[in-house]
């Protein structure tokens, strides 16, 4: 019953061996150990699972594992390089885009996806990249302006 | 030139890097070996007696360790209004009777969560459904199901509040409005959901790591619902994902894990689903308003009167609490020399209703609004000008109920007048409403029965200078962590990063009341603030001894700089003096204390923050749907510690309070909710979330740490009234019961429309 | 919580309609399973076979041909949305596709999928049905192909035989004079359609008059309608502000819309009235342009 599935998540190979029903979010946390993916509901509309999977942002809940299997995944954890945060971890914390901390991986992710596609989006296209995360402490507007200014360069390397 | 070093200052959070990084640790994440996973049985029926539960099927399947019912407890029933026996009617897992759907009646424990969701289907309950009744209007009347043992006509609380004379008042008054209201329900939607670890050894002692707000209730109540000795039950705060009123009271992932472990002597972690989370944890408390305002022509308010009856749900909770808060914050932030509320509190076979962000204040501020903005009109008074008229001003007493120091509501009219002004005139169909409360820095009334102090804290100082700050405080996201790390370098004179924070562990904090009631900053606050003076003055007294100065008038340390007042570049570095009192000392650290309770402050609080928020929405008359354009809001919660928590608070706020006016609703059918989805539950997104800009108004709080009071909590009062009166302006109908939805504006444009041509 | 599966993932098309008629009632097909896993979580759905066919790349893909466009059933909605020959050539279906859910469901939610699990108030139906596409559904025995229209049989439900796949859509090249335009009503942005209106306008060339005309409702009915009726209000006519009301009243009372906790039946009905003359105007202009 079970199957073989590879992935290399945070450019790290793994070889696991999994139920089918096994969702992508449970390789990570519980396979994985990689927690900082969380999961804050049962039906695809909160967004704390966010992943980014072959560069595409999508809800790790809503996937099953075998079907991302061969794929690359990267996750909040692999955003920092050693204690050096990534440009939108520090204007998260600039700009207090967070609170309970709950949603934030998901919003890194989907904000990571959203630059990387688009690296000089519009407020309005900020707005529609995070509107598939739920946040219910900030009221979006903190993170909206950590993005852009992300986006703006203010993050650039030795800044 | 701020007179402070580290307090007002925008800082990273101290929590902020292990949580944009994914390393912070929730009770969600936590597994630890040997661990069970549990899952709780709950009641499909709203009222009914349980004859019998077989759970022997459930204990076959493989993968389950062990299946508890309500025989396996001590019978006991608990609430979290601990000093009034008939308000501890819940004992979590039913023995005799269910109270509504979802109320527990079993709980499994096994080697996974989807063996431990197979063994619920396995069980077998035998019920005798009741006759059951959902609206606090039938549950009043004679002859509906009596849902608690000898409680006459479901009233499970009654509250009343009077200063002055109503009834002799509206005879003189001139004009005189009566309005009738209805407030709906809201989940607090905590992007984590309510959860616990427990873990039960061979010596006795039960661990509980647990999301909460308050791990000292959690530790008291689970102490005496499971006969245990305070000191045996230790719980711990991980990073918790949110709390916004749901996680101050003993809830049944925290009950239900606590009894298996305690059988099993394992591990055993309990998760609610979302599913759980929206039917069978407890919700913001449904109102029906009756309110009579009367007023002289020229706007000055003379009476108040105010009537209301709340759907209660299963059990008590903080319901009371909510009961009396909505009857007192009614009377808010107006001067009403009479005044009258009768609350009634009333059984419902519905989830039970408790506590949520604002408390009671939000339905208060919704009702009177709307309803002074009716007044106002009729009267030809200016919306502006008429709370100016009657606004509270500092050091106010609301007879007989609360003395108000600090006040900066005049100041936050005024930006909001220069506001609306700036906005210019509207386009059609648009409209900009306002709305101004007041709400408190925490509670008063001990009605948990206390014995210790309502915040305590301790600080310690080591060799290396660093100060390890210990606190019951509990982090939820609002930020108290930062807020307490923050007041303590400042009274220390030290730096943010020299404190290290250890909040809401029960097994080495002092106790401290929990984050709800918006306590933290002022109560705990201050706590802080004595305990770090404490240990500053022990330090002091070395330095002015090796100094020779006096220590109250020369000396003082800032950064880090321990120095002589007049002449600052004499001093010595902080970090030798530490080194010199500590060896002084035989080596031991130094301890500094602190605790507060409010005393003789009043009946409900020892201080207020006030606003006045404007809220501007765009309708489509032809569908009713609206936007919200931009929220803006002039507030002041006296000296801010935490710049960029103040301004998070807010437009969460205003995030969860636009909710409860623009979309969230928790309607039922026979006391099933029909949404229990994130999907269905409608909540604001990025895309719907309005401009917000934020006026802040500075004033001082005697009573609070340096200044501060609350700030959280306050600022989801106003936006479902301020949203009503755009609604009306923009489009001339008024909508008076929530949530204001796009069908209801719809089918009021509609019957304008009628009276408007039958009129003609 | 899902219940266990056997999980085949089939390299070829041939390879995927043997195993689905293989296993017929048995299995079922999962595409992104943006819509399917929501039902497996909850126990609603339980095959004993899963068939993945995600990863049939020769199933994704957006072809121009002389006749139109053909887009590939395993197409992801984003792919749709970003395409730039589907901005050029159906930019209405580009702007639906960028209202449907979050950009996370749209990476990997397939528009076949989508059509396939039959949601009333699903967005992409109403709009492929103005535009007249048509599916072709394949099976070992061979092809057939049938309109979008016809899909839909009930709630949840469409014409799909056991050992059926759908692989591809096919939307005909517009006429000159031809605007189409959709909009879906809510109350979150992001939400499922409470309401949902497509219209497609063309006009005869010079004279202005409607030469022909196409109305579709989502969330107005048990699947997917077309409002016959109001079509024929407008159909060789002129179409005036006037027209267009009468047409969205008539349409109105064709709808078949029920009361939920989303919005009574009233209401549907209103919004539809409402909705269709403003959709309608809209196309009407895309169509002048």
């Amino acid at each position: 019953m079970k199957k073989e599935l590879k992935l290399t998540v945070n450019g790290q190979p793994y070889e696991l061996y999994v139920k089918p029903k096994t969702l992508l979010v449970q390789v990570l946390r519980d396979h994985l150990g990689l927690t900082g993916t969380k999961r804050g509901c049962n039906e695809s509309s909160c967004g704390a699972c966010t992943v980014i999977l072959n560069g595409m942002a999508v809800k790790s809940c809503s996937i099953l594992a075998l079907q991302a299997d061969g794929g690359k995944l990267m996750t909040v954890e692999g955003l920092a390089s050693g204690t050096e945060l990534h440009p939108l971890q520090r204007a998260f914390l600039d700009h207090g885009a967070f609170q309970c901390g709950f949603c934030t991986s998901g919003m890194l992710m989907a904000s990571t996806a959203l630059l990387n596609e688009n690296p000089k989006p519009t407020k309005e296209q900020i707005k529609e990249g995070i509107d598939g995360n739920i946040c219910r402490c900030t009221g979006y507007n903190s993170i909206i302006r950590a993005v852009t200014a992300v986006a703006k360069g203010e993050y650039k390397e030795g800044k | 030139m701020s007179k402070y070093s580290v307090i007002g200052q925008r800082v990273h959070r101290v929590d902020g890097p292990e949580k944009v990084t994914g390393n912070a640790k929730y009770t969600f994440d936590l597994v630890l070996p040997n661990m069970l996973y549990g899952k709780i049985l709950r009641s499909p029926h709203p009222h009914a007696k349980i004859l019998n539960i077989d759970t022997s099927q459930a204990e076959k399947l493989i993968g389950v360790k062990g299946v508890v019912t309500g025989k396996d407890t001590l019978g006991k029933k608990q609430g979290i209004w601990r000093r009034f026996s008939e308000l501890c009617d819940e004992e979590i897992l039913c023995r005799e009777k269910v109270r509504y759907i979802g109320d527990p009646v079993a709980a499994v424990a096994a080697i996974d969560e989807d063996t431990a969701e197979e063994a619920l289907d396995l069980i077998e309950v035998e019920y005798e459904p009741l006759p059951a009744v959902f609206d606090p209007m039938e549950a009043l009347k004679e002859g509906a199901p009596q849902i608690h043992e000898g409680v006459e006509l479901n009233i499970n609380v009654t509250r009343h509040i009077e200063w002055g004379d109503v009834d002799e008042a509206f005879k003189k008054c001139d004009y005189i409005r009566e309005d009738q209201f209805r407030c709906s329900s809201q989940a607090h939607m905590c992007m984590e959901t309510h959860d616990a670890v427990a873990s039960f050894d061979y010596s006795g002692k039960l661990t509980v790591w647990t999301s909460t707000q308050s791990a000292y209730y959690i530790q008291a109540l689970l102490a005496g619902m499971l006969g245990l000795r305070e000191g045996d039950v230790r719980v711990i705060k991980p990073p918790t994902g949110g709390g916004f009123g749901s996680k101050f009271e003993l809830d049944s992932a925290q009950f239900c894990a606590c009894v298996l472990s305690m059988k099993l002597c394992k591990p055993v972690k309990i998760v609610l689903t979302r599913e759980e989370e929206f039917t069978a944890t407890k919700r913001r408390t449904p109102m029906y308003y009756y309110l009579k305002l009367g007023a002289k022509k020229d706007g000055t308010l003379l009476a108040k009167e105010a009537r209301v009856i709340t759907e209660g749900g299963a059990y008590t909770g903080m319901g009371a609490t909510a009961l009396y808060l909505t009857g007192f914050f009614s009377s808010f932030p107006y001067k009403y020399p009479n005044y009258r509320y009768d609350g009634y509190r009333v059984y419902t076979n519905t989830a039970p209703t408790s506590a949520m962000r604002g408390f009671g204040a939000p339905q208060s501020v919704f009702t009177g609004e709307s309803q002074l903005d009716m007044l106002a009109e009729d009267l030809g008074i200016d919306q502006i000008e008429i709370r100016r008229k009657n606004g509270m001003t500092p050091n106010y007493e609301v007879p007989g109920q609360a003395y108000i120091q600090s006040c900066g509501l005049h100041q936050c009219l005024d930006e909001i007048e220069k506001h609306i002004k700036k906005r210019g005139k509207l386009p059609p169909n648009r409209g900009i409403g306002i709305a101004a409360y007041g709400f408190m820095s925490g509670g008063i009334f001990n009605w948990f029965d206390t014995p210790y102090a309502f915040s305590a804290a301790i600080v310690r100082i080591n060799i290396d200078g660093k100060v390890d700050l210990f606190t019951g405080a509990c982090e939820i996201g609002q930020g108290s962590d930062t807020t307490l790390s923050m007041i303590c370098a400042e009274e220390l004179g030290i730096r943010l990063e020299d404190i290290r924070i250890h909040a809401g562990d029960t097994g080495i904090c002092p106790p401290d009341l929990g984050a709800w009631g918006s306590r933290e900053t002022l109560m705990n606050g201050n706590a802080v603030k004595m305990a770090a003076a404490d240990a500053k003055r022990q330090l002091m007294e070395f330095a002015a001894a090796k100094m020779g100065v006096n220590i109250t008038y020369d000396l003082d340390i800032k950064d880090r700089w321990i120095h002589i007042v007049n002449r600052p570049e004499r001093g010595v570095s902080y970090f030798d003096i530490v080194k010199e009192a500590i060896r002084g000392r035989d080596g031991e650290v130094i301890i500094g204390r602190g605790h507060y309770t409010p005393h003789r402050k009043g009946m409900i609080s020892p201080a207020y923050s006030f606003g006045l928020q404007a809220a501007e929405v765009e309708v489509d008359p032809e569908t009713g749907r609206y936007k919200l354009i931009n929220v803006t809001t002039a507030h002041e919660s006296g000296t801010v510690i935490n710049p960029l928590g103040i301004e998070g608070q807010l437009e969460g706020a205003i995030m969860m309070a636009g909710g409860y006016g623009f979309c969230e609703d928790q309607p039922m059918d026979e006391g099933k909710i029909l949404n229990p989805s994130i999907a269905d539950y409608k909540l604001i997104r990025s895309l719907d979330m309005p401009e917000t800009e934020i006026l802040e108004i500075d004033t001082y709080e005697p009573e609070g740490p340096f200044g501060a009071k609350e700030a959280g909590e306050g600022l989801t009062n106003p936006t479902a009234g301020a949203i009503g009166n755009a609604v009306y302006k923009a489009v001339g109908v008024r909508i008076t019961d929530l949530p204001i939805t796009p069908e209801k504006i719809f089918r009021a444009l509609k019957e304008k429309e009628k009276q408007g041509k039958k009129s003609k | 919580m899902i219940k266990d599966f056997e999980y085949l993932a089939p390299k070829t098309l041939k390879e995927a309609l043997t195993l689905v008629d293989k296993y017929g009632d048995d299995c079922k097909i999962i595409g992104g399973g943006q819509s399917l896993l929501i039902l497996m979580r909850q126990g609603l759905v339980a095959p004993k076979y899963l068939i993945s066919i995600k990863g049939l790349s020769e199933l994704s893909y957006i072809k121009d041909t002389k006749e139109g466009l053909n887009i590939g059933a395993l197409t992801t909605h984003r792919a749709i949305e970003k395409s730039p020959v589907i901005q050029k050539k159906f930019s209405v279906l580009a702007e639906m596709e960028q209202r449907l859910a979050s950009i996370q469901t749209r990476n990997w939610g397939t528009i076949g999928g989508n059509l396939c699990h039959g949601e009333p108030a699903g967005d992409p139906a109403p709009v492929l049905i103005v535009l007249k596409a048509t599916l072709t559904i394949a099976s070992l025995k061979g092809e057939r192909n049938m309109a979008v229209e016809d899909f839909s049989v009930d709630y949840f439900e469409v014409a799909l035989k056991h050992g059926e796949l759908l692989t591809e859509i096919q939307l005909p090249a517009a006429p000159p004079h031809t605007g189409t335009a959709y909009t879906k009503f809510n109350v979150i942005q992001s939400d499922l359609a409470t309401v949902g209106v497509a219209v497609s306008i063309t006009l005869g060339s010079g004279d202005g008059i409607c030469q022909d005309i196409r109305i579709a409702l989502g969330a107005s009915a048990p699947t997917p309608m077309r409002a016959k009726q109001a079509e024929e209000v407008l159909r060789s006519k002129k179409i005036t502000d006037n027209l267009l009301k009468k047409a969205g009243e008539v349409a109105s009372t064709e709808a078949q819309p029920i009361s939920d906790i989303a919005a009574s039946e009233e209401y549907r009905r209103e919004l539809v009235r409402v909705l269709v003359a403003r959709v309608g105007n809209e196309a009407l202009a895309r169509a002048k342009a």
